[in-house]
């Protein structure tokens, strides 16, 4: 076994995630090479190095997003919710709908533009990672009441 | 006990509206403010009375009476406003729920909820304990700030006061037990467990007694339920204890390096110690503050430390100057972990903590089970919390290392990863709860009880991966236990997620909560 593969039926962030962080990730790239390039013509041309260097960081950084949001699933079992994420560095979180305090739902302006909500899970405890970025804004919905009426009826408090 | 002497019984929780002690808020952070304005005057007023000083040249020109007329006026409204916010700190019981309103300016209004509350403490901090109040902390399951404090009643009515909130919560929580789940705790597990589960049984029929009283005679108040002290750390262990540390050994090296340089290099360095003392007074004794707070914070919490049982719950005693009486209501400790400092190895003594889902504030104070105790004293305190979980493999399970003991050691390929406690870490799933041992010098072991795993996880970086290993982490509620195997086989560690799963799964199912 390399890593965990349960037979169940993964759904994988939604690929407009991939976009929507790489604008995040480039308006700040973009904005530091202006500022190496000011540099360069202001006081002297070695700065112009600097504006590669962030044009290959941000290329990076790129493909660290499209890797880990392609990595990113999740798939809902009969009693719990399996969340798996990341290459480098990967994880895989089981939650218990039993032990779902709450779901919440949150989307910002960006993510709303492509139509993209995230879906946290709440345990009572902190250390329970399990969130779902780039669920479809219509699927959120449904997630959340599906959740929150298997959490209900498989209840075991604390 | 006879319902008629219950109900010549002054006390009982309030249903309407009631105000906590009068004094309360001048008990609170007030006298501190207070102390700093009598400092503050004393500094200035011989300055003026002398009249040689001309900054106060402006307090001379207004005449007497205005003077006379605003201290009258600041007394007026220190009193003023400690009654003000008398007026609004009220509580009250209600059928589901504790309620607290307060707050002038900005006014809060806080429900606990009588099935959710974990534990219920009497505190008394020095001053209030001068005044025989205390304050009652009411915890619930629910994050931090979700808790309700009543501070300051009278000690009695403090007392009684959490009794009856217990009896209610018992009876609020009961409708599980009679929906055919069995009370938690009841199945103790051997000679250990038997005293923990003698007490348990007894339970429901305390229960009922305080549910009927609390139903017929509403006006009564519940008496306290029957304890019965477990252990207790004796001083002497105790002071024994804080000077076998880390801190100590710090101490003593920083000593003796000073004495032997003073030694060395002659009464230059004295010298130049007592001049760097000299000059930054101020840091010097910050820091000697700093070192006797943190050994007073041991001392303090650990003070005459009991520990018994009730059919409210779990309850310790302790403290020196600060009292603190918890109560932890039946089957509401999330997981434990057992901890052998190095040099407390000679001697052969644990100390545990515990999670609690409601105490949020305070870790260091309330989450204490075991300051410090033998292996006894080890075994006692496991088969009050855990009941089910404990056995006979404590003797080894906390001293042992590798594959002993049935645990699952980590393969000798993580010692690139992890050189230093690669040999300690072992895994252990048992039918009732989970056991994590690691630690090289200070010696860990973390219980989780499978019923009480709020989720799993785990992870992987790129150097376990070329080692083909994984650390599993079984998510407990925030406290000081955070139980993590880390560096293990990577098929063991995916096995145990699986199966770790469904172990949580049936423990639920066997036993609620």
């Amino acid at each position: 076994m390399t890593w965990y593969e349960p037979d169940a039926d993964w759904t994988y962030a939604d690929r407009r995630l991939i976009v929507s962080r790489c604008i995040v990730l480039w308006a700040f790239m973009i904005f530091i090479m202006a500022d190496f390039l000011v540099f360069s013509f202001v006081f002297a041309s070695p700065w112009i190095i600097g504006t590669f260097a962030a044009l290959l960081l941000g290329l990076w950084f790129t493909w660290l997003i499209y890797r880990s949001v392609t990595a990113h699933a999740w798939a809902e079992r009969e009693d719990d919710l399996i969340v798996k994420r990341g290459r480098m560095f990967r994880s895989v979180t089981v939650v218990p709908y039993g032990r779902m305090q709450f779901v919440e739902v949150s989307a910002g302006p960006l993510a709303r533009a492509f139509g993209l909500a995230t879906v946290q899970l709440h345990t009572a405890s902190t250390g329970t990672d399990a969130s779902l970025s780039g669920v479809k804004a219509a699927d959120a919905e449904t997630i959340r009441d599906r959740m929150t009426s298997r959490g209900e009826a498989r209840l075991a408090g604390l | 006990m006879t319902f008629k002497e219950a109900t010549n019984v002054v006390y009982s929780a309030p249903r309407e509206w009631t105000r906590v002690h009068p004094v309360s808020p001048y008990l609170g952070s007030g006298p501190i403010f207070g102390f700093i304005a009598i400092y503050g005057i004393a500094r200035i007023t011989p300055s003026w009375v002398a009249g040689d000083s001309e900054e106060y040249q402006a307090i001379n020109m207004l005449p007497p009476w205005v003077l006379v007329g605003l201290v009258v006026l600041a007394i007026l409204a220190v009193i003023g406003f400690g009654v003000l916010s008398w007026t609004r700190n009220e509580y009250r019981i209600g059928d589901e729920s504790m309620m607290l309103r307060k707050g002038i300016l900005f006014r809060q209004n806080k429900q606990a909820r009588l099935d959710r509350i974990e534990a219920v403490d009497v505190v008394q901090p020095l001053l209030a304990r001068v005044f025989g109040l205390a304050k009652l902390t009411v915890s619930v399951a629910g994050g931090a700030g979700s808790g309700i404090d009543l501070s300051f009643l009278r000690l009695g009515d403090a007392e009684a006061l959490r009794n009856e909130v217990l009896a209610l919560a018992a009876r609020a929580k009961m409708p599980d037990a009679v929906a055919g789940f069995p009370a938690p705790g009841t199945q103790g597990a051997g000679e250990v467990g038997y005293e923990a589960a003698a007490a348990s049984a007894s339970a429901p029929s305390l229960r009922d007694l305080a549910a009927n009283v609390g139903v017929t005679h509403t006006t009564t108040a519940v008496p306290a339920a029957p304890e019965r002290d477990v252990y207790a750390v004796p001083t002497g262990r105790l002071l024994l204890s804080v000077l076998f540390s880390t801190a100590t050994v710090w101490l003593g090296i920083g000593a003796l390096s000073l004495i032997v340089a003073a030694l060395v290099f002659g009464s230059a360095v004295g010298e130049a110690i007592l001049s760097v003392i000299g000059t930054s007074l101020f840091a010097f004794l910050a820091f000697i503050a700093a070192i006797g707070a943190y050994f007073w914070q041991q001392i303090n919490g650990g003070f005459n430390f009991t520990a018994s049982t009730s059919p409210d719950g779990l309850r310790l005693r302790h403290g020196l100057l600060e009292t603190r009486r918890q109560t932890v209501t039946p089957g509401r400790v999330q997981a434990v972990l057992v901890r052998q400092p190095w040099l407390w190895k000679a001697k052969g003594w644990y100390r545990i903590t515990m999670n609690v889902a409601g105490y949020t504030e305070d870790q260091e104070k309330v989450s204490t089970l075991l300051p410090v105790g033998t292996l006894e004293d080890v075994r006692l305190a496991l088969s009050l919390v855990l009941p089910s979980a404990t056995d006979d493999f404590l003797e080894r399970a906390v001293v042992g290392t590798g594959a002993e003991d049935g645990f699952t050691p980590s393969p000798q390929r993580a010692r690139l990863v992890d050189p230093f406690q690669w040999r300690q870490r072992g895994v252990r799933a048992g039918d009732a709860a989970l056991l994590i041992r690691s630690g090289r010098w200070t010696r860990d072991l973390a219980v989780v009880p499978n019923e009480r795993t709020q989720s799993l996880g785990v992870s992987q970086g790129p150097l376990q991966r070329l080692r083909h290993l994984a650390s599993v982490e079984v998510h407990s509620t925030p406290g000081p236990v955070r139980p993590l195997a880390a560096n293990m086989d990577l098929d063991t560690a995916l096995d145990l997620l699986d199966q770790q799963a469904d172990r949580a799964t049936a423990g639920r199912g066997a036993g609620r909560v």
